[in-house]
């Protein structure tokens, strides 16, 4: 009788326990359809030429990679299931989810992963977007229809963190024949094929894109009905529509707009942060910066929580090397420190010979210490430079401005290389390797802005992209993020923080930051 | 009138024709290049890449000739951001922009002259004062704030109209456009219609102290025929020609108003082609609006005939 009673109420439970999952189930509308905004036209292909802000986050929503990011920002299985590194550093092995289709109905296989690169990524004459990054790749070998093969031509230790920066698959069937991806305007401008949660029903050049769940999702069925993508160019613009109920979601760069949204009814605001450092660089071919002491003293010399306060409102923190530390796993808050302080930046140019002329200028062998800095007009890029140029003239450094259109800006100082100094940023994928932008072969050309030559960083980077354990790759990192907060190829500023504004009803991002989030599209959902 | 037209026509082909030839130069002069190509994190062999996928490694001269020769088959080339057709991209903005400049140039004609008038026949009155004040203000704040302002105060504080027109304009009906379309249509009139108020109180302040209308008042005529007849039809052509000249006045304040509101309309477009150094949608732009604003003025200049018989002789 006892247990007869025990096994009712038991069951009783169960039920119950059912009864509420249900209920959780159903306490999201699933005919929602929410609002966002992008700055310009997208273009649906992740590799075309020149994608960016307008169009990442789309194009994560439809495409995948092989490899998407987890909370911690560590990448986690997508269209690969697993991988494994050979011992010497030169295979990866790619197992492939079963059972993925295209949204156009067509199984997606290893022909999909090869085409991507090897046609795609690693075609020079293409020159597709990121391709840089895939340098050390020599091609991509199908093995079985659910395996492949990425052949390296030198260790690549980062690569399944790669794989998740925007790195999404394309069907080769839709560009059999087709001579030049790049130019199919069917795919990029209007109906992209990818194996995402959502897929785009309509674009409309100027006004939206808007999309709609995909049925067939392999990780399960959306709890959104759709998103739309609405074209907002003007920051401003944006924030008006958020508070005017017109958006559900939007990231906020500049923190001067955050004022009337941080008490608004209905709205949440979530702080996040990517790995993206702001730094002033020097030009390396310049011999006065070739001078340690000179570069550190120029980074003593600026205020940098000040900066912080000031132009960012506070929504940042001062940054110490090229990794941030949103990548918890190799973030080192041990390394050398500069500190606000101009008397010590005063006595390193004393060293490196630089004394107060008659004038109160530093000068040496007669010569002034004057710099010009090149800037771009593009977010809080001049107040920065301006504040920079302050803190330079106040230990005696005679500073002149350049401020110039962001266009004319990148091919003066990035592409021609053509400057002294200059305030900018780097948004780089979220994994430990910061070789693209410190190596000595890609000082002239390649993404090693400030021209910085150094055969031992050379050989730390390379030990790092050499490891195969996590042990290893974590010591190796720690290992050049020490290095160079004491070289200061870079004079890092600041990490900034960004804010994302939802309205409260919207739930289930994942809470790192919105491209991760972006890549969980599926599991976003509005509460009734 | 007919090879009149058709003469006029020739010229406003050739003066084209220069204008493309100034504005291909002048594009490809200014420091800069193509967002796609002059971008952060590209390399060198990336560069060069596109530079000869997008024909951009080839000498101006070649470049202009193969662009010219596109045109002249109905092939405005392809967007540098996105690879989409430039014709097809220009067309369907350019609807947006003329749903827009329709409605203000409808506003400000009959505003604007109805205004211009009254202020005119009720000169030195409180009218006068009121008409000239908003004018004034019309001339000197910058539709860009007006802009902001106005979708602060209508669409965040009081809700009254959406803060944003980013909507497919040609799946809209009319009447679902009009609340999309008062903001940036009254900020647009609201910035061009003191040229035609002060213009038309000035025609019709002339006509009302002109010879035939002294003429017509000591004739005995009533007030309303005199102005309506006489005065009005004459201080008519200087606000028609003066229309004319409006067209890149507002093409101009597009620009802006369509990027406030986030109008979809070709002003958006020139803007945004101009920052990406997007030369195929840059030429495409200035051909399509320097061949609206030569066809406008020879519009005007017909008009003028057909209204003052006059002219054609003079």
């Amino acid at each position: 009788m006892r247990t007869l009673l025990y096994r009712l109420l038991a069951a009783g439970a169960v039920l119950l326990a059912l009864g509420a999952t249900a209920a959780q189930a159903q306490n999201y509308d699933p005919n929602a359809v929410i609002n966002m905004a992008t700055n310009a036209d997208p273009t649906f292909n992740p590799w075309y030429p020149g994608v960016g802000i307008e169009s990442d986050l789309i194009n994560s929503v439809i495409f995948e990679g092989l490899t998407r990011w987890d909370g911690n920002a560590l990448p986690s299985p997508a269209l690969a299931t697993k991988w494994s590194v050979s011992p010497d550093g030169l295979t990866w092995t790619f197992d492939l989810r079963p059972n993925v289709k295209w949204q156009d109905g067509k199984p997606f296989t290893a022909d999909d992963v090869a085409y991507t690169f090897n046609d795609i990524v690693l075609n020079n004459k293409l020159g597709a977007n990121l391709a840089n990054i895939y340098t050390p790749v020599d091609h991509v070998e199908v093995v079985n229809p659910l395996e492949v093969k990425f052949i390296l031509k030198s260790p690549f230790s980062s690569l399944p963190s790669y794989l998740a920066y925007y790195e999404g698959i394309l069907p080769k069937h839709i560009f059999q024949g087709v001579a030049n991806p790049f130019k199919l305007p069917s795919f990029n401008k209007a109906h992209p094929i990818g194996t995402g949660p959502f897929m785009v029903q309509s674009y409309v050049s100027g006004a939206y894109v808007r999309l709609v769940r995909n049925p067939d999702y392999w990780g399960g069925t959306p709890k959104l009905a759709g998103m739309v993508f609405k074209i907002v160019p003007e920051p401003d613009a944006q924030v008006a529509q958020v508070l005017s109920g017109g958006l559900d979601l939007i990231r906020v760069d500049n923190p001067a707009l955050l004022s009337r949204l941080q008490n608004a009814p209905g709205l949440s605001l979530d702080q996040q942060s990517e790995n993206v450092y702001f730094f002033v660089i020097l030009h390396q071919t310049d011999p006065r910066f070739q001078d340690v002491r000179v570069r550190q003293a120029l980074l003593y010399a600026i205020d940098r929580n000040a900066i912080i306060k000031s132009v960012l409102k506070g929504y940042g923190e001062v940054a110490t090397g090229p990794i941030a530390p949103v990548q918890k796993a190799y973030y080192d808050p041990t390394v050398k420190q500069y500190p606000y302080d101009p008397a010590e930046a005063k006595k390193l140019l004393a060293e490196a010979g630089w004394t107060p002329g008659p004038d109160g200028t530093l000068q040496k062998d007669g010569k002034p210490f004057e710099i010009t800095i090149d800037e771009g007009q593009f977010g809080q890029l001049v107040p920065i430079a301006l504040l920079v140029q302050q803190y330079w003239q106040d230990i005696g450094v005679k500073v002149k401005m350049n401020i110039m259109d962001w266009n004319s800006y990148l091919t003066k100082t990035y592409v021609k290389r053509d400057y002294q100094a200059t305030v900018c940023w780097w948004r780089t994928p979220t994994t430990p390797d910061v070789s693209p932008y410190y190596l000595s072969s890609a000082a002239a050309s390649g993404n090693n802005w400030p021209g910085y030559k150094d055969p031992h960083l050379d050989q730390l980077l390379e030990t790092e992209l050499a490891a195969t354990s996590q042990e290893a790759k974590v010591a190796a990192t720690k290992a050049v993020e020490q290095y160079v907060a004491q070289q200061l190829p870079y004079l890092y500023l600041y990490y900034p923080k960004t804010v994302v504004v939802r309205k409260s009803n919207l739930k289930g991002l994942l809470a790192i930051n919105l491209p991760a989030a972006f890549q969980h599209t599926v599991d976003w959902y509005v509460s009734k | 009138m007919l090879p009149r037209i058709l003469r006029r026509l020739g010229q406003g082909l050739f003066v084209l024709l220069l204008v493309t030839v100034f504005t291909f130069v002048l594009v490809h002069l200014a420091p800069g290049g193509p967002s796609s190509v002059m971008r952060l994190g590209s390399t060198a062999a990336e560069r060069a890449a596109l530079r000869h996928q997008l024909g951009l490694d080839k000498p101006l001269p070649v470049q202009y000739l193969i662009w010219i020769g596109g045109v002249l088959h109905g092939n405005f080339g392809a967007s540098l951001t996105g690879g989409e057709p430039v014709g097809p991209l220009i067309a369907q903005r350019l609807w947006n922009t003329v749903k827009l400049g329709v409605s203000v140039f409808a506003m400000i004609l009959v505003f604007g002259t109805l205004f211009g008038v009254l202020a005119a026949l009720r000169r030195n009155s409180w009218l006068d004062f009121l008409v000239n004040l908003a004018s004034t203000l019309g001339m000197s704040i910058p539709d860009f704030w007006l802009g902001i302002m106005s979708i602060l105060l209508f669409a965040v504080e009081l809700h009254w109209f959406p803060a944003s027109s980013t909507i497919d304009t040609s799946s809209t009906g009319v009447f679902q456009l009009v609340p999309y379309l008062v903001l940036p249509v009254g900020v647009l009139t609201f910035a061009v219609i003191p040229n035609i108020v002060r213009y038309a109180r000035a025609a019709m302040l002339e006509a009302m102290s002109a010879d035939y209308v002294r003429t017509a008042r000591s004739k005995g005529l009533r007030q309303s025929t005199i102005v309506l007849k006489h005065a009005f039809k004459n201080a008519l052509i200087s606000v028609v020609s003066m229309l004319g000249l409006l067209l890149p006045v507002l093409l101009s304040g597009a620009v802006i108003t369509e990027s406030v509101f986030g109008w979809p309309g070709i002003g958006r477009l020139a803007v945004e082609a101009a920052m990406n150094r997007n030369y195929p949608v840059i030429m495409g732009v200035t051909v399509v609006a320097g061949a609206i604003v030569i066809l406008t003025n020879i519009v005007v200049d017909t008009l003028y005939i057909l209204i003052d018989p006059r002219i054609a002789h003079g």
